[in-house]
């Protein structure tokens, strides 16, 4: 490998020559009729997504069918196909199942089975938001809507804090300056006592309706996008009962998730771009110029990092966001979906290995960005996510510094490391190696290790490794969510002590193959480093976690805290014993070795777990 | 036909052993559990009458103020464990050591608005269960003070089972799945032609006793086949999974014509770009529009397959007929093209 020492100045007038024409290479593809094509589509896409965006997106389009009296309601909903029917015609027709349900002023008619019984549902939802608006302009609003309920938070279990810092329940109820009530005896009953004083309710007008019409406007649909809160139900907040909605952020969802397509679109022309010319060798011939493998594979990258900030930029000022908070949010997920494009690039050799792997990425960044994020407001587990900060951005919510790092900082992570390996990575013998994928990720691993400084690598390598672990675990638990509890938790254990014990004993185990390490004082020292370079990032990150995440028991269970010295312990124990298995029978038996290392792992999780729960 | 035959064989073997098949089933089965976090995690939190209906929450409701109102009744009546408390340092007491989860304070009522007060545990997940439980109770309440205000609601008593689920699996996920298969194939079908093209081996093929229109429609065939077997596993699955697929002859007939109609398209974009950088790009491009676009189609594809597996009675093997014109349509332009690389090779 070439070590070009250079001075910054060529370094970036390297870096920039190679954009210059990694640009006109990417224009020289759209030229003439092909431009104009694909100009002619993209107006297209444009002016579609315009549209679906301004009409009322309803996906169930005519599901069910519903007869109607002449003097019954008028449903407008397009879920239901509508018909007109007599009483007697409509009786008939729900028995032959030619509609779901038949409806009149008074009253609906259905049938048992499960189709009748969904429409009636459906239905009801319908007619019900009907009701509501139609009291709301008939009547006044302290008539159509008497009950509201303010909420408050108390602290359950008092022992976890301070007591004197906390309200009391007669602070939080306006009691306090009610007379005690017998404070020892009180026993709870189910029989009434009246003892405690209630405020009357005033009749007429309250504080609490400039509350209840801010919700009635949103029901009605009139602000725009759906009511979304960072929590369900903050402190003080007056709720409504027949207008609370559950607070599905999807609509946000769907808009941070905007800005993913594109980038995936313009990664697509990245990696394709890397992959054709791997194949026609110009890779290998610019490796002969005065350039580093690093000033080449930024030098690449650099267009696409462009056109992915022009497409973040130009998305938030069509959605009305701001660019300068949008901007921090997305960098990280371009990064991180370009580095990912990037190891696709580097380690497949054909075309079609390169589109299912890459439709893979999308459907795992797919699921990775956004199913956390529809957790916004309901678990802040959520923030694992940079999507949850986009959507809290988009309703004017602000979020802290802390929980921008958990979100970002494994993309940010991932990122460099991508660069860091791929700049090892990056010579003839292994751009155009024919190879399975293991073998390719042992090169790899191989590769990015400095035989120089093996101990200090083999300690980075793990540290480094934790954010990809975390992604993988999380994945690991969507995965495992098909199961029933029990066993979803017991396969959330198993693939995530698999994942780290392969994280640790990889770096050994690609030195062990390659016959640089031999003595058992070597793999005893280098599992050490392994395992205390693992344990730091695990700490580092579980640090992060506990500030933002409170509680869950999934990540109890994979970042399980305690004392420093037991988990060094374990994650030295289990690595050498993957390491000296793999020493002593071949790298041919280190899946054995890994299933053994991970059984005593295995235990002393539950072990920790039994201890928590 | 016999040359046909060999190049489908060739083809169907090549995706098998690129562990197309795999990786097709791996990306669908994240597609699927990621649909499955969505169920368990939105269906069982946000769908408030799945929550109360399906899931025997035990939670205790603690009662401060009036306990004589209706309310109670009300709470009764949806299974929760009602403790009246005349005391509020009692009530916090049996909060914070966890007997009860939640405090209501009602007021005495003389008509008019009622301003409740409602005390909740600082845990996201366990508030939000909270909520949607009570929602039920408290609305029954508050229609019950809208009469005694002489506001008349109709259909509040109208019964039926919370659709959210059901609507989320039919027009969602089980049309995803039986379409993405065939933009899988669409996909592959791009690169098995331009692969030929970009790697001239057309030329060889040429030598060999079959047209070239066989070698592209072999390719074409090759893909709606790994897309049938596709979507015939996810309807086993799926049944396995106790969701049935009404009309599933004519759902899995839609797949295919749909699979075939993307494979036409696919392989004329491939033809007129003749590399697959641009091709695949301008194929993903175009699917989108494709998508958007048919939303305005009654039935859309989607929603075709939405109607068939719900057991609709106005849907039919007819609707699904007719989609047959478009892919008639598509391959109009596709033999021409073939037709004219033809000619310009010879």
């Amino acid at each position: 490998m070439k070590t070009v020492k250079q001075p910054v100045i060529f370094a970036i007038r390297n870096v920039l020559t190679i954009s210059k024409r990694e640009v006109t290479r990417f224009r020289s593809r759209f030229t003439g009729r092909s431009r104009l094509v694909l100009l002619v589509i993209a107006a297209l896409c444009l002016l579609i997504t315009y549209i679906l965006y301004h009409q009322d997106f309803v996906l169930s389009k005519g599901l069910y069918t519903v007869g109607v009296s002449s003097n019954g309601p008028a449903i407008t909903d397009s879920r239901f196909k509508v018909l007109p029917l007599d009483v007697e015609r409509g009786r008939m027709m729900l028995q032959n199942k030619a509609i779901d349900i038949y409806i009149d002023p008074d009253d609906a008619i259905c049938r048992s089975d499960q189709r009748s019984q969904y429409a009636a549902g459906a239905l009801k939802q319908y007619l019900e938001k009907r009701e509501l608006t139609r009291i709301a302009s008939e009547y006044e609003i302290s008539q159509a809507f008497p009950l509201r309920i303010e909420i408050n938070h108390l602290q359950a279990r008092a022992g976890d804090v301070e007591t004197q810092t906390q309200m009391s329940l007669s602070d939080i109820l306006g009691l306090a300056e009610a007379p005690a009530q017998s404070p020892t005896t009180a026993e709870p009953t189910e029989l009434p006592s009246g003892a405690v004083p209630a405020p009357s309710p005033q009749p007429g007008t309250s504080s609490t309706d400039a509350a209840v019409r801010q919700q009635l406007s949103d029901f009605e649909g009139k602000n725009g996008l759906p009511e979304f809160k960072a929590e369900f139900a903050s402190d003080k907040d007056i709720i409504v009962p027949s207008l609370m909605e559950p607070p599905i952020p999807l609509a946000q969802v769907i808009m941070a998730f905007l800005y993913v397509v594109p980038i995936l679109f313009v990664s697509v022309f990245f990696t394709g771009s890397f992959m054709e010319e791997k194949t026609n060798r110009k890779l290998i011939i610019l490796l002969s110029a005065p350039v580093t493998p690093f000033q080449i594979i930024l030098g690449k990258m650099l267009p696409y990092i462009g056109y992915s900030i022009v497409v973040i930029i130009a998305v938030t000022l069509l959605l009305r966001g701001n660019v300068l908070l949008a901007l921090p949010i997305f960098i990280p997920v371009m990064l991180f979906i370009l580095s990912i494009y990037l190891m696709v690039a580097l380690t497949y050799r054909t075309f079609k290995d390169q589109t299912f792997f890459s439709v893979l990425a999308v459907a795992g960044i797919t699921a990775y960005l956004v199913a956390p994020a529809m957790f916004s407001g309901v678990s802040d587990l959520s923030y694992i996510s940079p999507l949850t900060l986009a959507v809290q951005m988009y309703r004017g919510e602000s979020f802290s510094l802390t929980q921008y790092f958990l979100s970002t900082a494994p993309m940010y992570l991932v990122f460099f490391l991508a660069l860091f390996v791929g700049k090892r990575i990056f010579n003839e013998e292994y751009l155009t190696g024919f190879k399975p994928l293991y073998a390719k990720f042992s090169e790899a691993i191989y590769l990015a290790i400095n035989r120089n400084h093996l101990h200090l690598s083999v300690f980075l390598l793990s540290l480094f490794l934790i954010p990809p672990v975390f992604m993988l675990q999380l994945s690991s638990i969507v995965v495992a969510s098909n199961l029933p509890m029990p066993f979803a938790l017991a396969a959330v254990l198993v693939m995530s002590v698999i994942t780290e014990e392969i994280a640790k004993s990889s770096g050994i185990a690609t030195l062990l193959q390659n016959r640089v390490v031999k003595s058992l004082k070597q793999i005893l020292t280098l599992s050490f480093m392994s395992a205390l370079g693992f344990l730091i990032g695990e700490k580092l990150l579980l640090y992060l976690a506990l500030f933002v995440i409170s509680e869950s028991v999934f990540t109890t269970a994979i970042f399980s805290t305690g004392l420093l010295v037991m988990p060094l312990m374990m994650h030295f124990i289990t690595t050498s014993m993957v390491c000296l298995m793999t020493a002593r029978f071949g790298i041919k038996y280190y899946p054995a070795a890994l299933i053994a290392g991970s059984v005593i792992h295995g235990l002393y999780n539950l072990y920790v777990i039994g201890a928590i729960l | 036909m016999n040359g046909f035959l060999v190049l489908l064989t060739r083809e169907l073997r090549q995706i098998t052993k690129e562990k197309t098949i795999m990786l097709a089933i791996i990306i669908q089965f994240f597609l699927a559990s990621f649909s499955s976090v969505l169920l368990i995690g939105i269906m069982s939190f946000y769908d408030p009458e799945s929550i109360g209906e399906t899931t025997r929450i035990p939670i205790d409701v603690g009662i401060v103020g009036d306990t004589n109102s209706p309310l109670l009744g009300f709470l009764k009546e949806k299974n929760l464990r009602v403790l009246s408390f005349s005391d509020v340092g009692n009530a916090e007491e049996a909060f914070r050591s966890g007997h009860i989860d939640t405090v209501i304070f009602i007021p005495e009522s003389n008509g008019g608005i009622v301003d409740m007060k409602l005390v909740l545990p600082e845990l996201d997940a366990l508030e939000t269960v909270i909520l949607m439980v009570l929602q039920e109770p408290l609305e029954k309440y508050e229609n019950y003070l809208r009469e005694a205000n002489g506001v008349e609601l109709y259909y509040k008593d109208l019964d039926g089972r919370p659709h959210a689920t059901y609507e989320f699996l039919y027009s969602l996920i089980v049309p995803m799945l039986m379409l993405f298969p065939a933009f899988i194939a669409g996909s592959m079908v791009v690169d098995a032609v331009a692969e030929e093209v970009e790697t001239k081996t057309l030329d060889t093929l040429r030598s060999a006793p079959v047209s070239l229109n066989a070698v592209f429609a072999s390719k074409i065939l090759a893909g709606v086949i790994t897309c049938a077997l596709q979507c015939i596993m996810w309807a086993v699955l799926l049944r396995l999974n106790s969701l049935f697929i009404q009309n599933i002859g004519f759902v899995l007939l839609l797949s295919i014509i749909i699979a075939a109609s993307i494979s036409f398209g696919a392989a004329i974009i491939a033809l007129y770009f003749k590399d697959r950088e641009r091709a695949q790009f301008t194929y993903s491009m175009v699917l989108i529009a494709a998508a958007g676009l048919s939303y305005f189609i009654d039935p859309s594809p989607f929603n075709l397959i939405t109607r068939l597996a719900t057991g609709d009675y106005y849907t039919s093997g007819y609707q699904v007929a007719l989609y047959v014109i478009p892919l008639l349509i598509l391959s109009v332009p596709f033999f021409t093209m073939s037709k004219k690389l033809l000619a310009a090779k010879s």
